[in-house]
């Protein structure tokens, strides 16, 4: 550092300055919110790693950051204080519609608007005039607000960035989904009625530390204190034992050789999403018949944002690393007038009763009359949850009829078009032999009365039901001008072959087809294709019912899976993606007939039709990043269920539309709950590992890959995921270690 | 001399109970035994439960006034175990703590109130009691302190605080909560009935204090972010709506919307998980004149109807008018969504259906009060001027809803903000019941 001469007389000062440039605010502030994990909101529960601010380090040093920042059972009785305030005051601005009389003047954002409250707020001030003025003196911006209660704290500029970090460590859900608002959410449509920074949420609870806690510097003492005895090897020893028994069954689990290279001609192709619960399913269903069947991110490479037509909702329906660049609108097959005036006569029967609900005067009366109502359907939803849902759509129907979707997709222009689908066929390898019958099975699944609903879908897909995006890529590779044009690309695909577009509902195993005008030839097919997928749902419900501790017989089991997802009172309606453990990139005869126990995810890879190993990088950087996040979600809900989980689902308490928190009031319960990852309340379910992803190509090409991907530097290199290289022709496997060599993998 | 009928006396009032009760304690039964599937605490909830209902029944069952007391207190005391259903997390400790000294305070002034009636008509037996007349200042001082018990255990204000500090129960504890025990207060005013209607003024006072639980319970209901301490809220504004009800001197209204509202809460918190998912839709732009008159028509026509429905006669000026004028508000509003989606040339479907919906709305309750009606404990007071000012209150309150502006303000009066401040804090848990960090909770 550069030294110059002061005059004594300023020398102290000076050396205050100098410490503040050393340390800008603004950097400090940046380096505390890197440590904070985005949390997504209910509406689209998006998997991510709760340490993914941990990640440019080591594996084992970002667990005891994590145990140290989030993990703490004990914290200052003030900070606790603090915290209750807090989350008064967040519950009611971040409110996403439950609250009918809302927080006034969101509009000023965050901290303008907390500040003019909380000169009212005397459970805060106490009506203690020094801290009232102090309160109405305070400056405009965050920034000198925050620099102001620094002084007031007394908290010096070496600690600044440690202080604000525990200003949000200290209420993890929270800084989380702050985060998730101003780095992930469509800011247009989000902030626009309750905006908010990084640095408001700072200043703000730096506002309530100095007004309930002035000697909140001992805040610092408190955590650097707890850094001496934190013990992780415990932790960390259960996950390498579960890593090295799921390596072992995954080598014993790999095909030699391609048994199925003389086959010439299959009766149809189905690409099912890489997520783990397709693996089961596509076993099943190659039993069944002549199948063969591939693994692609569910979204099928479409970056598009979906809009229905009949509700006018639109969603982003591709992973969120991905910025969508179309708009397709979805309207219905038939009448689109019919269903439109169905939809709208269940919102009017919603908003009627809504009125009467949510006002002054009239609930009196409404319960009263709705009583008798109420009482009965509750009784037959809690003993017969089976004919509830029967008279439950009944009498939908008889309001709204049914109706099919299709996208316009006149709305991606035709190059685009072409582009779009040459790459996923590629990708995904199949871009020659072509089956009669091509189908793209999205996934989603159907739970009742579940918070959680979301996390059950396709993260691919932005945390929504796949089937879009399996309609778009089938329409498109329907079309003539497109054929067309494939075939410049040297995709030729024959004209009797047939696109179609499906969904997999993972609570039931029922696979959805969505037909259009169908010739007589694939008609006969699909019939075939239905049967079989009906057999593979058997086979699949009797297994994953299992796993539930429930034996069944196949026709029954079936029944059972049905039920769960029919069931408001259900608490554990499927496992999701519990179990998770590897990503396996190759062709299908890797792994094929062999149980892989629903715990892989399986991407679809050619090598020898990657040549300059484009394929490979992106499907590491993209699928196996979103891969990573999931199984990182899943690892630490286990670990640690309250500091990195949801808690159990019978004392959650939905706010603000958003989150769930536990009973009366609590932090943001960011992760997946208890039932999701829990056979009990104590006996886990999933098994607490890192990803183990294996790749069958050169390692060679692998490595010149990691060369040129700083991610995945981070993800290999800190330990985060273990890569396993399967070279063609060898018929060893390899694992990568941290310095970037290899070793050989018994 | 020890016959049982000397402790029990299975009434009208008993029969109902008993059926809600039952009728709710089914369902919770069946729901939890998939809901609590893994649950380590699954065998205590269950014993707990039925040893809940079990004391219920017997409390509604109780003409002795010691088995009514001490029914009272287990039935509260396992009410405030079930609420611990993890005794490890030290927020539910806390809850189950406030509950259990709201519950002691609540059999302090029943044990009062008995102990006054029992000496001074020299009777254990409750039917005994309600039928003697006893000196006017220990009839009151008796009214008030049952009045007092029955506030304790409904939550009305200012005893509230324990059921909004309540939500750190699992969501079956809370329904059959919302749907049972805090009814205790609506049914021991009903047992009690007689001696209120000996000095009309205390029912005026209940009255009073109804409507100010009923108005502060809907205010904050309505400010809530999260869907329990909703629906507790709104549990308080309704059992503040049956305090009223008691007020009036129409106790079998009472126990028709205690039954009702309880099935409908209890429906509300099963369901609770799926409120992310409810859409919310806008407040509608203040009606023009037109509509609004229109509404008003429907409204009164659906009054109309409920009154005749629920055999209420309005031209006879008394208590049962209140209900009659407020379901032509329920009615205006109701008419009044309908005409909004609607066009106006559907006026003819928009009437019919408030008539219809008016019609349902009188069955509901008069298939209580018929039930009740050889008890005898209808006595509508005279339609006074307090009754038409709360009138006016309420309905002044649903009128600033309706024609309150959507757009949003920008800037607001100051007494606006503040009053929203203390509406907020006033609605908040006890701060020991909230788990200020997470790694406190315990699953």
């Amino acid at each position: 550092m550069e030294v110059k001469t002061h005059s004594p007389f300023a020398e102290q000062f000076e050396q205050k300055r100098k410490a503040c440039d050393s340390y800008p605010l603004d950097q400090s502030i940046a380096n505390s919110w890197s440590k904070i994990a985005p949390f997504w909101p209910l509406k689209n529960l998006i998997a991510v790693n709760p340490l993914a601010g941990f990640e440019n380090l080591s594996f084992e040093d970002a667990l005891k950051e994590g145990n140290a920042y989030f993990q703490q059972k004990d914290i200052p009785s003030e900070m606790e204080a603090i915290n209750r305030e807090s989350l008064k005051w967040l519950q009611v601005f971040f409110d996403e519609g439950q609250a009918t009389i809302p927080m006034p003047i969101r509009e000023q954002g965050f901290l303008q608007s907390t500040l003019s409250l909380l000169r009212y707020d005397t459970q805060i001030h106490q009506n203690d005039n020094k801290k009232i003025y102090w309160l109405e003196t305070l400056p405009t911006s965050a920034e000198e607000i925050i620099r102001e209660a620094f002084l007031f704290l007394g908290i010096c500029s070496s600690d600044q960035e440690l202080f604000l970090t525990l200003m949000l460590s200290t209420l993890p859900g929270w800084a989380a989904y702050i985060q998730y608002k101003i780095n992930w959410s469509n800011q247009e449509q989000e902030l626009s009625f309750n905006p908010v920074s990084h640095s408001d949420y700072l200043a703000f609870r730096l506002i309530l530390t100095s007004l309930i806690w002035p000697e909140a510097k001992d805040l610092l003492t408190w955590h650097k204190k707890l850094r001496e005895n934190i013990e992780i090897d415990a932790t960390y020893q259960k996950i390498l034992e579960h890593e090295s028994q799921h390596q072992k069954q995954l080598l014993s689990n790999l095909n030699k050789e391609n048994a199925d290279k003389l086959r010439e001609k299959t009766d149809a192709q189905l690409v099912f999403c890489i997520d783990v619960r397709s693996e089961p399913f596509r076993r099943a269903l190659e039993a069944e018949g002549n199948y063969e069947t591939f693994g692609f991110a569910g979204f099928f490479g479409m970056p598009i944002s979906v809009t229905d037509l009949v509700t006018g909702e639109s969603h982003d329906s591709c992973p969120v690393l991905i910025k969508p660049n179309y708009q397709v609108s979805e309207s219905p097959v038939c009448s689109s007038k019919s269903a439109q005036n169905g939809q709208r006569r269940v919102q009017r029967i919603k908003k009627l009763y809504q009125s009467l609900k949510y006002t002054f005067t009239t609930p009196f009366s409404l319960v009263e009359t709705m009583g008798v109502a109420s009482g009965l359907w509750m009784a037959l939803k809690c003993l017969s949850p089976k004919y509830a849902t029967a008279i439950e759509s009944r009498v939908r129907k008889l309001i709204q009829s049914d109706y099919m979707l299709s996208p316009n997709i006149d709305q991606i222009p035709l190059d685009q078009q072409v582009k779009l689908s040459a790459q996923a066929l590629k990708s995904m390898g199949l871009n020659k032999k072509f089956a009669p019958l091509v189908v793209f099975c999205g996934h989603g699944s159907s739970t009742q009365n579940n918070a959680y609903a979301t996390s059950l879908d396709c993260g691919a897909c932005g945390g929504h039901h796949g089937a879009p995006n399996a309609r778009v890529l089938a329409k498109i590779l329907n079309s003539k001008p497109v054929r067309k044009a494939l075939k410049k690309e040297g995709i030729v695909i024959p004209k009797d072959t047939f696109f179609l577009a499906a969904e997999h509902n993972t609570t039931t195993d029922e696979v959805e087809i969505y037909e259009e005008e169908l010739s007589p030839a694939h008609t006969a097919h699909i019939t075939f294709l239905k049967e079989d997928l009906e057999k593979a749902r058997n086979t699949n419900t009797t297994w994953r019912n299992q796993t539930l501790g429930i034996t069944a017989k196949p026709e029954k089991a079936k029944n059972l899976s049905l039920l769960r997802s029919q069931d408001w009172a259900q608490i554990r309606p499927e496992w999701g993606l519990a179990k998770n453990a590897s990503f396996i990139v190759g062709p299908r005869w890797l792994t094929k007939g062999k149980n892989l126990g629903g715990r892989s995810f399986l991407h679809s890879y050619e090598w020898q039709e990657d040549l300059d190993g484009s394929i490979l990088a992106s499907i590491l950087t993209a699928p196996m990043v979103v891969a990573q996040w999931i199984n990182a979600q899943y690892l630490f809900s286990t670990l640690d269920n309250i500091a990195f989980g949801g808690g159990s689902k019978t004392t959650q308490n939905i706010v603000g539309k958003l989150g769930v928190m536990q009973g009366n009031a609590s932090d943001l319960m960011s992760g997946l709950p208890l039932q999701s990852v829990y056979k009990n309340d104590l006996e886990a379910y999933h098994e607490p590992n890192r990803l183990n992803v294996l790749i069958h190509a050169p390692q060679s090409r692998i490595e010149q890959i990691i060369q040129e991907q700083s991610i995945l530097q981070k993800l290999f290199g800190n330990g985060w995921v273990t890569l396993i290289a399967y070279p063609p022709s060898t018929n060893e496997a390899f694992i990568l270690k941290r310095d970037f060599t290899w070793s050989k993998l018994h | 001399m020890l016959g049982i009928e000397n402790f029990f006396h299975i009434d009208q009032l008993t029969l109902i109970m008993m059926a809600l009760v039952s009728f709710v304690g089914l369902s919770i039964a069946s729901f939890s035994s998939r809901y609590l599937q893994g649950d380590t605490k699954r065998g205590t909830f269950y014993r707990n439960l039925i040893v809940l209902i079990l004391n219920v029944f017997i409390l509604s069952a109780a003409d002795h006034i010691l088995v009514l007391l001490f029914s009272w207190a287990f039935a509260n005391y396992f009410l405030s175990k079930l609420m611990l259903h993890k005794p490890a997390w030290k927020a539910a400790q806390e809850s189950s703590l406030l509950a259990q000294k709201n519950f002691l305070t609540g059999f302090i002034f029943l044990s009062a109130a008995l102990c006054i009636l029992c000496v001074n008509t020299g009777s254990f037996s409750i039917r005994h009691i309600n039928n003697e007349t006893i000196a006017s200042h220990w009839a009151i001082l008796s009214a008030a302190l049952i009045l007092l018990a029955a506030m304790t255990q409904s939550a009305l204000w200012p005893f509230h605080r324990w059921l909004l500090s309540s939500l750190n129960s699992p969501t079956p504890v809370s329904a059959i909560m919302h749907a049972g025990l805090i009814n205790g207060g609506g049914f021991i005013l009903t047992r009690f009935a007689p001696i209120f209607f000996n000095e009309p003024f205390i029912l005026d006072i209940l009255f009073i204090l109804g409507v100010v639980t009923a108005l502060l319970g809907t205010l904050w209901k309505l400010m809530q972010s999260d869907v329990k301490r909703m629906l507790a809220c709104s549990t308080m504004g309704q059992m503040g709506f049956m305090l009223a009800q008691c007020g009036l001197g129409l106790f079998p209204a009472a126990v028709a919307h205690l039954c009702w509202h309880g099935l409908f809460k209890a429906y509300l918190f099963l369901s609770s998980s799926s409120r992310a998912q409810e859409k919310r839709f806008d407040l509608d732009a203040p009606p023009s004149l037109k509509y609004f008159c229109s509404s008003l028509l429907c409204g009164l026509m659906g009054a109309y109807m409920f009154a005749t429905v629920s055999e209420k006669v309005p031209l006879r000026l008394d208590t049962n008018l209140f209900l009659i004028l407020l379901a032509a508000i329920a009615g205006t509003q109701f008419a009044l969504s309908l005409l909004r989606s609607y066009s106006f040339v559907r006026f003819p479907f928009v009437l019919i259906a408030t008539m219809l919906a008016g019609s349902l709305y009188g069955f509901s309750v008069e298939s209580i009060e018929r039930l009740l009606a050889p008890l005898d404990i209808s006595r509508p007071q005279t339609f006074s001027a307090l009754h038409i000012f709360t009138y006016f209150f309420l309905l002044s309150a649903w009128l600033a809803v309706v024609f309150s502006h959507q757009e949003k303000q920008n800037t607001y009066p100051s007494w606006v903000l503040k009053f929203y401040v203390r509406m907020l804090n006033a609605s908040q848990a006890h701060s020991k019941t909230i788990t200020a960090n997470r790694n406190q909770y315990q699953s």
